[in-house]
């Protein structure tokens, strides 16, 4: 469910909280959501307001920047 | 010590039931909240408004069943109390299926689920108005309806159901639309 289905915003949420070795739960618990939000996020069905693209980027110890892009990143790059 | 448990007047429930039901932890119902479960629950609970708004044309489809007009009366009624508990089992088990989101208040949600929440009343509303003109029609143009009257076709039942349609609409939405996850 995006904000707006014809801009999505691709993410990189599920492979750093994988390469942290966190759930979805644990990464839900951090930031505060339910763990269903964080699988619309990684699905790249919910675009997140502000606040919790920073809450996720402040628990994932990335920037908004690393995680989130306007353009899908191929799988591998940083 | 314990805690407070805080009671939203306007949504009509209680912050630990609230969050008894958003969480998946414990709980007896997880079963309950698969797609395809939802989807059912979905399917009964609209076939139980049909069911009861049926009741009010109860002596219009009746036919011959050669029975007395007491027992009749008895089959009816015991039939009509049966729809109505079974209909009222299913809606609670559907807010239990969406976890209550449709009556969780803002601060106990996160901006997803409110955003499902809200998207689910407006989609719910527009059910709405059309199905009360719907049911307006069948009170001008359908078989005559009664209300509160002992005789005749009690317009009631179709009262109950369009309550309980707008009781379960935001529900019925979430429960239809929601993804496993």
């Amino acid at each position: 469910m995006s904000r707006n289905p014809e801009d999505p915003v691709f993410n990189q949420i599920e492979a750093t909280r994988t390469s942290l070795g966190l759930s979805r739960q644990e990464l839900a618990d951090r930031v505060g959501v339910h763990y269903q939000t964080i699988g619309y996020l990684e699905r790249g069905e919910y675009s997140p307001s502000l606040v919790l693209a920073l809450r996720i980027a402040q628990a994932l110890n990335k920037e908004v920047s690393e995680l989130f892009s306007l353009t899908e990143r191929k799988k591998g790059k940083k | 010590m314990p805690t407070k448990n805080k009671f939203y007047w306007l949504e009509g429930v209680t912050e630990k039931g609230t969050r008894a039901l958003l969480t998946d932890e414990n709980s007896k119902f997880k079963w309950l909240r698969s797609q395809r479960n939802r989807r059912l629950l979905v399917v009964i609970n609209l076939l139980g408004i049909v069911l009861v708004s049926l009741g009010s044309y109860f002596p219009v489809l009746k036919t011959n069943l050669n029975i007395s007009t007491e027992t009749e009366i008895v089959v009816f009624s015991v039939t009509a109390v049966f729809v109505i508990a079974l209909t009222l089992g299913a809606y609670s088990f559907l807010r239990v299926a969406v976890r209550g989101i449709a009556d969780a208040p803002d601060e106990l949600l996160d901006e997803r689920q409110i955003q499902v929440r809200n998207s689910s009343y407006r989609y719910a509303y527009f059910a709405m108005a059309n199905l009360v003109l719907v049911v307006f029609l069948l009170f001008f143009f359908g078989p005559d309806l009664q209300l509160f009257q002992p005789e005749g076709n009690d317009g009631s039942y179709l009262v109950i159901a369009t309550l309980f349609a707008y009781a379960s609409a935001p529900s019925l939405f979430i429960a239809w639309r929601e993804r496993d996850i």
